[in-house]
């Protein structure tokens, strides 16, 4: 068997906020090229998942490796492809064009006096057609709709050449047609770059068919391996949002 | 108009203002989109501070207000970080404490004098030509310090959080801008006073947001409101024998009117 080095390794992890039980024992991992997606009710503790994965919270206790190094030590952070729920939350009058905003995600690609390069020009200009937001690049952030500031803000994150993309509700607020050519752009993006993807969604029923793998987050965690045949974990997942300690009890007889 | 710049006074001056034009308008654009304006009064405080120090010990006041803004900075970021207090309150404390003690020093050697006005309002007549060496030594690293982190200083400021997942040291650079904030407000007493130097780092910034433009050029806008409201406030001052700090946040308030009444919607 081939060893692969996991992208995400998380080791009976918890989080307490206000003496308050967020997380509760979490242990998965995530391998190169996974396709799976968060799933939870309400204040279960997915984004707060994801916010230790990425360093923004420290966990009360567990252990967490980002591409085989443990959290703290991590620093290729531009492997990291990371597309924040609060998008339409920043100010919408802050003086900043599309291209300025995808140019962030080349930031930390750059030497100490940020020239640029032609490699940095070719990756936002793939960013920029991937996304489609050639024609409104030169429009100010603040005279976009809530769908087109979501795609900018994936195609900062693709700048980067990240080996994975992670996502936070990336279609809250965006319509119907935009949200499935959202996730055939995923698919793409796991199915022919290899891109390991992560995404919280609300929306099972629309890709339950499409992911990999399926993390249902409601204080602990629910992990189905293969949600294309067992139709029922997406069953179980909807009961594991309304009588937690039911399936939670299931999982571990 | 030739006459003024035959006084080698009004030169020093004119240098002095055109290196703290450029240098508030850049760095209070970070300032201003961070939301975190009143950190410059505070600041102006307590470089003030410095000078009453400065003026007691007859060592050069500039270098004293450097120091004093300096620890006023850290003392602020770190009683914000580690004691979780509001910012809007430290920067009050902080400002109140400042003013307190530099009037005490200043009351205790019996220094209230016209010199002193020359430091809550500024003065063209008092740069001195060690004064503009200094502001040429900090102004050439503040610039460097700006060129160099320009992006990620913008980076932070449309979106703290991502630019934390993209690997930026946040809070290094946080500390690093408000550091050069101290430097750039306690070399600009001299030109634009204590109690006036707000308005240098803030008004041109907010006047230039109004034109609806991207960052690079929202930031050309500024340092050009900003070079225009010192050469015309420093004229004035000139001309007319008022404050020069006064005569640069009036031009600065026409221009700030002025995009208002351009821009309106």
């Amino acid at each position: 068997m081939k060893f692969v080095s996991p992208i995400f390794e998380v080791k009976n992890l918890f989080f307490q906020a206000n003496a308050q039980k967020i997380l509760d024992d979490i242990s998965l991992t995530i391998l190169p090229g996974d396709y799976c997606a968060i799933i939870g009710p309400n204040g279960g503790g997915k984004t707060t998942l994801i916010r230790l994965l990425l360093g923004l919270e420290k966990p009360t206790l567990g252990k967490i490796k980002l591409f085989g190094q443990a959290l703290n030590q991590f620093k290729r952070w531009y492997k990291i492809g990371y597309v924040p729920q609060r998008a339409s939350q920043l100010d919408q009058n802050f003086p900043a064009t599309v291209l300025e905003v995808v140019k962030m995600g080349r930031i930390m690609k750059q030497g100490l006096f940020k020239r640029t390069t032609q490699e940095d020009r070719d990756a936002i200009q793939e960013a920029v057609t991937k996304m489609d937001i050639l024609d409104i690049q030169n429009k100010l952030i603040g005279e976009l709709s809530g769908g087109q500031r979501q795609r900018v803000m994936i195609a900062r994150a693709l700048a980067s050449k990240p080996e994975v993309l992670i996502l936070d509700e990336p279609n809250t607020g965006v319509d119907v047609v935009s949200q499935q050519r959202f996730y055939k752009l995923l698919r793409e993006l796991n199915q022919n770059e290899n891109m390991t993807i992560v995404f919280i969604t609300h929306d099972i029923g629309v890709i339950a068919d499409d992911i990999g793998r399926l993390f249902t987050v409601n204080q602990s965690l629910l992990t189905c391996n293969n949600p294309k045949e067992a139709i029922s974990c997406e069953d179980m997942s909807a009961l594991y949002g309304i009588d937690a300690h039911l399936i939670h009890n299931h999982h571990h007889h | 108009m030739t006459e003024m710049l035959s006084y080698d006074f009004m030169i020093r001056a004119f240098l002095a203002g055109i290196i703290i034009a450029i240098l508030a308008a850049i760095s209070g654009s970070f300032i201003v989109l961070r939301r975190y304006s009143m950190i410059t009064e505070t600041l102006a405080h307590s470089a003030l501070v410095g000078v009453a120090v400065g003026v007691i010990a007859g060592t050069s006041p500039l270098w004293m207000a450097v120091a004093a803004a300096l620890l006023s900075a850290w003392a602020i970021e770190y009683l914000r970080i580690n004691f979780h207090l509001y910012s809007d309150s430290v920067l009050a404390i902080i400002l109140s404490g400042s003013l307190a003690l530099a009037v005490i020093i200043v009351s205790l050697a019996g220094a209230f004098n016209s010199s002193l006005f020359s430091y809550l309002f500024g003065s063209i007549l008092s740069v001195t030509e060690e004064d503009l060496i200094i502001m040429s030594i900090f102004g050439v690293i503040a610039l460097g310090l700006l060129g160099l982190f320009y992006k990620e200083l913008y980076f932070i400021a449309y979106d703290e959080e991502v630019a934390r997942t993209s690997g930026i040291k946040v809070d290094l650079l946080n500390f690093l801008l408000v550091s050069i904030v101290a430097i750039i407000i306690a070399l600009s007493i001299r030109i634009v006073g204590t109690l006036l130097i707000g308005a240098m780092m803030v008004i041109p910034t907010v006047a230039a947001l109004r034109f609806r433009q991207g960052f690079a050029k929202t930031i050309a806008i500024a340092v050009l409101f900003s070079l225009l409201a010192v050469i015309v406030g420093m004229s004035s001052s000139y001309f007319f024998s008022l404050p020069s700090g006064a005569t640069i946040v009036l031009a600065l308030l026409f221009i700030f009117i002025f995009s208002l009444v351009v821009n309106r919607r």
